[in-house]
């Protein structure tokens, strides 16, 4: 495959993206933030789910526990919230890694169960953690929850203090616009991380297991091993989104962090094309900002009724759209965006093969997996690894 | 993926960014504005721009709408009067649908636009956007009575709080209702600022007034309260205070009534709505079931409710009816009486505006709020007195006005 | 006493309203291997259709409508969408009906607004009494007429040519398919069952002790994924027995919550989660479900 016209294309939307604070509002900031945060979690979920075939429905609850752990640790103690008042690096650190060690607690269940099973396990976990933040107020201020402090970095602040002024190219640039590229450089980070992750040995390793455990152990993967670092990783993920979404937002409650936001979490990899991190980013930036800017914009849809007329009003027709942008991508669009944009680009373009992203798990009848018993006996439901 | 040609871009991009920054502030025009009155964001010479963000399509659409109908009636009524300041008020409303991600991103748009909120509906987004309004130093108005958002210099809490009308329900029931020392009251309550703060106050008269409280705690998600229901009977409550929404009402007066549980249940600003009496737990409801309201009811007879609701008839003649249209109209009025005393003060800006909430002492809403509302302290909740009223089915949205209520613990009761 | 039974009994048949809900999930998966995330808004719309139908037709018209309503809805999610998915998998069909709920949900949700609207159910407020315990009259008929209905279900699988057919679809698809069972009219069956199953419910949560049809109901529904879960995801009988266990242990909890404290406030809410994380931990296939369940 040719990999020029994606070099370019790659390159300008970096420069496009280093650029827009300097023309943006601060809506379009904030719902930047938003879906950045979004991309990163959304990274770690299309590993767990669409590389390594275990579905989660408690990116959430992992998500929340990223967060507060970086509040926690970035906050001075006082006397009725606790805080470890370390750097913020430190403390993006700490977070990754609590929630990416919580995420490996967890994993023994994960190796136990699989595909929707699991799904509905970690369904649960969305459920205990919120009860343990309304109930651990100590640590995260209950119900109300606690405000974030500033990412500071060598004195440099990510909001608007600190330099109380600061203005590039005669825009003034305030906390959104430096948050802006703070969540840009972490972003790509995890980009860049999730995309080496998927083609490396331990990525390969992943995609074997979730199309034959058996197949797998047979060529001398450890199956248990990966299955576990799968979601250790995708938990560190959660974690870092948890993290962004907390200095995105500046306090955080519980309800911040609910089981749509989960949910929201898996719409957005399944449309962007489940097993790819481009489409991952795709379907973050389709999910957060859909919504909003119908919202934003629906005064320019002619036939709506006014807010509060009791007609079809602006919001409630953007919350339909969206329902139908969900159903109309999976009964139309094979693969999500991305696998459709692939299409459209071999046929133009003249590209590779148009490689469907794989499944995490195929329909039903499902192949048999007991260990000892066959393996890869359903050819037609063994699928290309993805790459 | 891409490796060096888009570090050295980069570099370059902040080479150039470096290049390009500066720290020092050039001299402000300072506000800009006419006359003697110093504006900035949200005014100009002919206007001044207001927020509401509201629920409109999430679950408390219903009742957000008819406060948004009564809002623009409002406001429409000031400017055929001539305007606040000589000026249009005009107001803009977005629709947060109850989700806080929403209510930052569209607090966003809205703040370079306006110079003071109107309303921020709901809990979380509520709690989400008061931070930032506060670093902005905008107003907001209407974010329900949580004690949590007396803690925002910026905000105008629209009478009593929630824990100022826990501890009046408690009183109440001990002075009116013959409660009697050394007996136990449930307190079944959301889980969150709204019914942790009412409790918080029934706890405070309780402990004054030698009752034992029996919390229940509950989510919006339950609707059948039988064995909490149960449970209170079992423990011997002699009332129950509940800090929740209609549903739960009618589930908890319906069990108890079938339970044989003659006692009496006192609910807070948000618990009743009208459409109950047609339920089945209707002739429960007008037994025994009572009301502490912030704002006076509908069907009050004072100056200020008659023009509130004949406001809002007009405005939607066939509206739901409730406590929504009272309280629209007060906040309303709160909110122009602040950005008179804003104007008289010479200073339009979002920061004047804040100043003047802050220097807004005996405010007098015609009968809408309890008379003497004092915004200077903050941290206080600006009033101690409440409405009591109870469920009636003769009464104007069926709830009967009793009296306005001032009980001991309700005064001794501390923020903080 | 009669209070621990008092909770036993309202926890038990307001479990059996839950095994309704989480029978409907079972159904569904089998017969067409979806995680069906719409099926709280089918148990509202088919409790909507009722309370909006009954002043006009009465009650018991009302109720039949409101089936019909919701089995339609079903097949027809099942005919239109289920059926046509790009990727037909158990991640997007879940991911489908998500989409589905969301358009359900809105408009329902304005429809209703912030009424609160009655059922019209002819038993009203009523209660049974007995040695000294109060039930609604309600949850009892609810308790009778679901323990008929699973009667009914244990009929149709065990011993009529649909249901045997049913079974044979949800163990082995392509095989039933060459043995000429027809997948598509099993998976319209099992989809019209869920929705018959979803519109009673739907009528025994909204009418008395809950006051009437609001939104809300939907969330309640929730409650009912646990109770499928931990029953076993194949099995109806699961299902039966997982909304019974939920019901009794949310209800217990609530009951004696004020000798609970160390578990947090409100932890009846969260109950039912704790209680199918241990049971899939120690029985991954659920209490009843069958072994090759989990092997998908």
């Amino acid at each position: 495959m040719s990999d020029l016209p994606r070099r370019i294309g790659g390159l300008v939307l970096l420069l496009v993206a280093l650029a827009l604070p300097l023309v943006l509002e601060d809506f379009w900031l904030q719902l930047g933030l938003f879906v950045m945060a979004a991309m990163v979690g959304a990274i770690g979920l299309t590993l767990l789910v669409g590389v390594a075939g275990q579905l989660s429905l408690g990116h959430a609850a992992f998500a929340a526990i990223g967060a507060y752990v970086f509040v926690w640790a970035t906050s001075e103690s006082t006397p009725t919230l606790a805080g470890a008042g370390l750097p913020a690096v430190v403390g993006l650190v700490v977070a990754v890694g609590v929630t990416a060690l919580v995420g490996f607690a967890f994993s023994p269940v994960a190796s136990r169960l699989r595909g929707i099973y699991l799904g509905l396990a970690t369904l649960g976990l969305v459920f205990v953690v919120r009860h343990l933040l309304l109930n651990l107020e100590p640590w995260t201020g209950g119900f109300t929850g606690r405000s974030v402090e500033p990412f500071t970095l060598g004195g440099f602040s990510f909001s608007n203090r600190d330099p109380d002024y600061l203005a590039v190219a005669g825009v003034e640039f305030e906390g959104l616009h430096r948050l802006w590229y703070l969540f840009l450089v972490l972003t790509l980070l995890a980009c860049w991380l999730g995309v080496n992750l998927r083609s490396s040995r331990t990525g390969r390793a992943w995609a074997n297991v979730r199309d034959s455990e058996t197949a797998a152990a047979a060529m001398g993967i450890a199956v248990a091993r990966h299955k576990a670092s799968a979601f250790v990783v995708s938990s560190g993920y959660a974690g870092l989104a948890g993290a962004l979404l907390a200095l995105a937002y500046g306090r955080l409650a519980p309800d911040v962090f609910t089981l749509t936001v989960s949910v929201e979490f898996l719409v957005m990899i399944v449309i962007g094309g489940l097993g790819s991190v481009g489409g991952a980013m795709v379907g973050a930036l389709f999910v957060t900002a859909l919504p909003l800017v119908l919202t934003q914009y629906s005064d320019a849809i002619p036939f709506l009724a006014a807010p509060g007329s009791g007609g079809l009003d602006p919001a409630t027709a953007s919350r339909l759209l969206y329902g139908l942008a969900i159903i109309a991508v999976l009964v139309f669009l094979r693969g999500g965006l991305t696998g459709a944009f692939r299409r459209l680009r071999g046929r133009f373009g003249g590209g590779g093969p148009v490689a469907a992203s794989g499944a995490p798990d195929d329909t039903r009848p499902a192949p048999p997996t007991d260990p000892g018993h066959q393996a890869g006996m359903h050819p037609a439901i063994s699928k290309e690894t993805a790459r | 993926m891409t490796k060096t040609r888009p570090a050295l871009v980069a570099a370059a991009a902040c080479l150039f960014a470096v290049t390009a920054c500066s720290t020092t502030e050039p001299e402000s025009a300072g506000g800009g504005g006419s006359g003697d009155v110093e504006t900035g964001t949200g005014v100009t010479d002919s206007a001044i721009s207001i927020g509401v963000l509201t629920d409109l399509s999430g679950p408390f659409a219903a009742g957000a709408a008819v406060q948004v109908t009564e809002f623009q009636a409002y406001w429409d009524q000031v400017n055929a009067d001539g305007g606040v300041c000589g000026r249009d008020v005009e107001m803009q409303v977005q629709d947060h649908a109850y989700d806080p991600q929403k209510a930052v991103s569209l607090y966003r748009s809205m703040s370079s636009d306006i110079v003071a909120l109107q309303q921020v509906l709901g809990g979380p987004t509520s709690a989400a956007v008061l931070p930032l309004a506060e670093q902005d130093s905008v107003y907001v108005g209407g974010v329900g009575w949580a004690s949590t958002a007396l803690g925002y210099a910026n905000n105008q809490l629209p009478g009593a709080s929630y824990s100022i009308q826990g501890a009046n329900a408690v009183d109440y029931l001990v002075d009116e209702l013959g409660i009697e020392e050394g007996s136990s009251i449930g307190v079944v309550y959301y889980v969150g600022d709204y019914g942790a703060d009412a409790l918080a106050g029934a706890q405070h008269a309780a402990e004054e007034r030698g009752l034992t409280v029996i919390p229940q705690e509950i989510t919006p998600a339950t609707t059948d309260l039988s064995a909490q229901a149960s449970a209170l009977v079992q423990e011997g409550a002699s009332a129950v205070i509940l800090g929740a929404a209609p549903t739960q009402l009618a589930s908890l007066a319906g069990v108890l009534g079938s339970q044989g549980a003659d006692i009496p249940i006192v609910g807070m600003n948000p618990t009743f709505n009208p459409a109950l009496l047609n339920t089945p737990a209707a002739d429960a409801l007008l037994a025994n079931t009572y009301s502490i309201l912030s704002v006076a009811p509908y069907a009050s007879d004072e100056p200020g409710v008659q023009e509130a609701n004949a406001l809002y008839a007009e405005a939607d003649p066939d509206g739901a009816t409730g406590w929504e249209v009272p309280l629209a109209y007060g906040q309303a009025e709160l909110l122009k009486n602040v950005l008179e005393r804003a104007c008289d003060a010479g200073d339009l800006t979002p920061e004047g505006v804040v100043t003047a909430l802050g220097s807004a002492d005996d405010v007098d809403t015609e009968g809408i709020f309890p008379d003497g509302l004092d915004f200077t302290q903050p941290g206080e909740s600006p009033t101690r007195t409440v409405f009591v009223t109870k469920v009636s089915d003769t009464a104007e949205a069926g709830l009967e006005l009793l009296d306005t209520f001032e009980g001991p613990s309700a005064k001794s009761y501390t923020f903080g | 006493m009669s209070y621990f039974l008092t909770q036993v009994l309202n926890g038990l048949s307001f479990g059996l309203v839950l095994s309704l809900i989480a029978a409907g999930f079972a159904i569904v998966f089998t017969s067409t291997g979806v995680l069906n995330f719409a099926h709280g808004s089918v148990v509202l719309l088919g409790a909507y259709l009722v309370a909006v139908t009954q002043p006009t037709i009465g009650f018991w018209p009302a109720v039949l409508v409101g089936i019909a309503g919701a089995a339609g809805v079903g097949v027809l999610i099942n005919a239109l969408l289920v059926r046509n998915l790009a990727d037909p998998n158990p991640g997007t069909a879940a991911i489908l009906m998500l989409g589905v709920d969301i358009l359900l949900l809105t408009e329902l949700t304005r429809r209703i607004g912030n009424r609160v609207l009655p059922l019209g159910a002819p038993w009203g407020a009523d209660t049974v009494r007995f040695a000294g315990i109060a039930l609604p009259t309600g949850r009892v008929l609810a308790a009778v007429l679901a323990i008929v209905v699973f009667a009914g279900l244990w009929f149709l699988f065990a011993r009529t040519r649909m249901g045997v057919g049913m079974r044979a679809a949800a163990a082995d698809g392509p095989t039933a398919s060459l043995m000429g069972i027809q997948l598509a009219r099993t998976g319209a069956t099992g989809w019209a069952l869920a929705g018959v199953l979803a519109a009673l419910a739907g009528v025994f949560l909204t009418s008395f002790p809950a006051p009437g049809i609001a939104p809300t109901v939907a969330l309640s529904a929730f409650l009912a994924i646990p109770a499928w879960v931990l029953g076993g995801f194949d099995s109806v009988p699961g299902a039966v027995l997982g909304g019974l266990l939920v019901g009794l242990v949310t209800a217990l909890t609530v009951g004696y919550e004020s000798h609970l404290t160390f578990l947090g406030s409100g932890f009846g809410d969260v109950v039912p989660y704790v209680l199918m994380i241990i049971v899939l931990l120690v029985r991954p296939q659920g209490l009843l479900g069958s072994k090759e369940a989990v092997r998908v």
